[in-house]
């Protein structure tokens, strides 16, 4: 209810309430001005009823014979004029229908006071002057005693009525009248405020867009200008952080970059070294025959490590490139399981052929990612399922394991992140799951992690049929 | 919103109308009823005697100068103005003074026969509703300062 009766803009708001202050002031005004009008009006025209009534009377008195019979009354209330009713004692001497108005508090109050009495009352619709005139007798010393003659006059009084009403609607009118300039000032008002909003508005939206440099003047010395200035100061602020955490990470990156590459030229040495140790291990004792192994194990890992630093180095950089061919996607996988002697331990469904361009080296490698995980850390049967609609190709793995726990899930693409800290010293770099995410992104797919229902950790990457030329 | 405009204009219309009341006080009552006009005589120890002559209404002041005129009648008293062929007395009432333009000399009267006039005149105005501390001025037809001054009758005071 209040919520339809109050509207929510604010120009909507401000015209209403600049509205509805003028109107009740002018109209408190009009009121008040018509009511003391009024007021006066019916004052002065009572005041002259009853002095040119009590006139008439006093100027008849002297001539009426007292005690008063019949026709004295009949004289005294003809002077005075119509709808007038004389008493005295029993006699009674009335003319006009309206003299029946005459109430009887008026009666008891001109008995009681020997006063002139007047009463305002409203019968039929319409107004009345209800004058009650007592006659006094007066001694020649001045003493003063009633005379029992009573005069009640009775006097219509619409044409006040009316001539107040008229008032009152021109007070109305007076009030009506202030209605446009109390709209255009709120009209006026309401742009002064609105204009340095709205600009504020699509300042901050397009700071929320990303275009730090998004700024708004700030005009005069008002509120609303500290406020911009306020939000300008934000959005620098804002600005000048995202700019250094940039400058960061870019150099972080490229020290990353930087290392892996320093490291390769070394490693390549390394590992033909290992790989002479290798040959000659046969030779040796057993105890330095294992830490050979070890040296070896280790040397591989480190140059796997080092060629996926190198692999993400690339994405980051964004010198990543895609080499798209017609691909058999179902042949590809087999390959892929077949390369690693995965075939007999990975269930593959698949239809019999699916063409799709895409990089066969880098599905390879999510592929092997996953397959590899599936087989490291979940458990038999590892499943992987190629199906194909008319806008893209799944392909899902799924395993028998434990699955994913609750709290991995957000973070299982990030860099480095291992879900059982004691499990640290497993083959993989830590970096596989973010390269098989940025390879499928780079196809414009998804890669996305999950549960199944029967519990075991299933992924699943979404290739575009309609992958274009890179 | 819509449905109170209206009931607002009512309410100030309305409010604005003459409205009733009870029984206000409006000012003093009128006078002027009598049963008769008093006259004043002199006794016979030279005393102002007021004598009610029951003419059934109050009348004017000049009927009551020729009633005064006329002479008191068989009551024991008796009156100090020289009675006159004419009975013609012109009066002018301002707001605090009563002028009289009598038929007689000052010669025709004895003080105690202008007291007898002023009290009489004095008497009928403040029975129609006058006020007592008006003055009466008696012109006499001859020229003389008794002409000029202002009156007041010793008993209405």
């Amino acid at each position: 209810m209040t919520g339809r009766l109050w509207p929510r803009g604010l120009r909507a708001r401000l015209l209403l309430t600049f509205v509805l202050v003028t109107v009740l002031g002018a109209a408190a005004a009009a009121w008040s001005s018509a009511g003391s009008a009024s007021t006066a009006l019916v004052t002065s025209t009572q005041r002259r009823l009853t002095e040119s009534i009590a006139g008439q009377i006093g100027a008849i008195t002297p001539q009426l014979t007292y005690p008063p019979d019949q026709d004295a009354l009949d004289r005294l209330r003809a002077a005075v004029g119509p709808d007038t009713l004389v008493t005295y004692r029993n006699l009674r001497s009335a003319d006009g229908a309206d003299t029946g108005l005459v109430t009887a508090a008026l009666r008891a109050a001109v008995r009681t006071r020997n006063r002139l009495v007047t009463q305002r009352i409203s019968a039929g619709g319409r107004p009345w002057l209800l004058v009650g005139i007592p006659i006094e007798i007066t001694g020649p010393d001045g003493a003063r005693t009633p005379s029992g003659i009573e005069v009640y006059a009775v006097r219509d009084l619409t044409g006040v009525d009316r001539q107040i009403d008229g008032l009152a609607w021109s007070a109305a009118g007076t009030a009506a009248l202030a209605l446009p300039p109390a709209v255009l000032l709120a009209l006026l008002a309401a742009r002064s405020v609105l204009r340095p909003v709205r600009e504020l508005r699509d300042t901050a939206r397009r700071l929320a867009a990303g275009d730090l440099a998004a700024r708004s003047p700030p005009q005069g010395a008002d509120e609303l200008a500290e406020l911009t200035v306020t939000i300008n100061e934000m959005a620098e602020s804002v600005q000048t952080s995202m700019a250094t955490m940039r400058r960061l990470q870019a150099d972080a990156r490229r020290f990353a970059a930087d290392v892996s590459h320093e490291l390769r030229t070394p490693l390549s040495t390394l590992t033909a070294v290992v790989e002479v140790l290798a040959t000659a291990t046969a030779g040796m004792e057993a105890d330095a025959r294992e830490s050979a192994k070890l040296a070896i194990t280790e040397t591989h890992r480190l140059v796997r490590l080092v060629e996926d630093l190198m692999e993400v180095s690339r994405f980051d950089a964004g010198t990543a490139r895609l080499r798209p061919e017609e691909v058999d996607v179902a042949g590809a996988v087999r390959d892929c399981l077949r390369a690693r002697g995965w075939l007999d331990r990975v269930d593959l469904a698949a239809p019999e052929e699916v063409l799709l361009r895409l990089d066969r080296r880098r599905l390879d490698v999510i592929v092997a990612n996953l397959v590899g995980n599936a087989l490291r850390h979940g458990g038999p049967p590892v499943r992987v399922a190629v199906s194909v609609s008319p806008e893209q190709v799944r392909i899902e793995v799924t395993d028998g394991g434990p699955g994913l726990p609750e709290h991995v899930m957000p973070r299982v693409f990030d860099r480095f992140y291992k879900a059982d800290a004691a499990r640290a010293r497993t083959p993989g770099s830590g970096l596989g799951l973010a390269i098989a995410l940025e390879n499928a992104r780079l196809h414009g797919g998804d890669l996305t992690a999950g549960n199944t229902s029967g519990g075991g950790a299933r992924f699943v990457l979404r290739l575009p049929r309609n992958l274009e030329d890179a | 919103m819509k449905r109170i405009w209206p009931a607002v204009m009512v309410l100030l219309l309305g409010a604005c109308g003459v409205r009733p009341s009870g029984p206000a006080d409006a000012g003093r009552a009128p006078t002027g009823v009598a049963p008769g006009v008093t006259l004043y005589f002199v006794d016979g120890h030279e005393r102002l005697r007021p004598q009610l002559r029951r003419t059934g209404r109050l009348g004017t002041i000049p009927e009551a100068l020729s009633l005064l005129l006329f002479g008191p009648g068989e009551s024991g008293l008796h009156t100090e103005i020289a009675s006159s062929s004419t009975m013609t007395v012109v009066v002018s009432t301002g707001p605090a003074l009563i002028r009289l333009m009598v038929p007689l000399t000052i010669r025709d009267v004895t003080p105690l026969g202008i007291d007898q006039i002023v009290c009489t005149v004095l008497g009928v105005h403040v029975q129609g509703g006058g006020s007592r501390n008006t003055k009466v001025q008696v012109r006499f037809t001859l020229p003389t300062p008794e002409s000029d001054r202002l009156r007041t009758c010793p008993l209405i005071r």
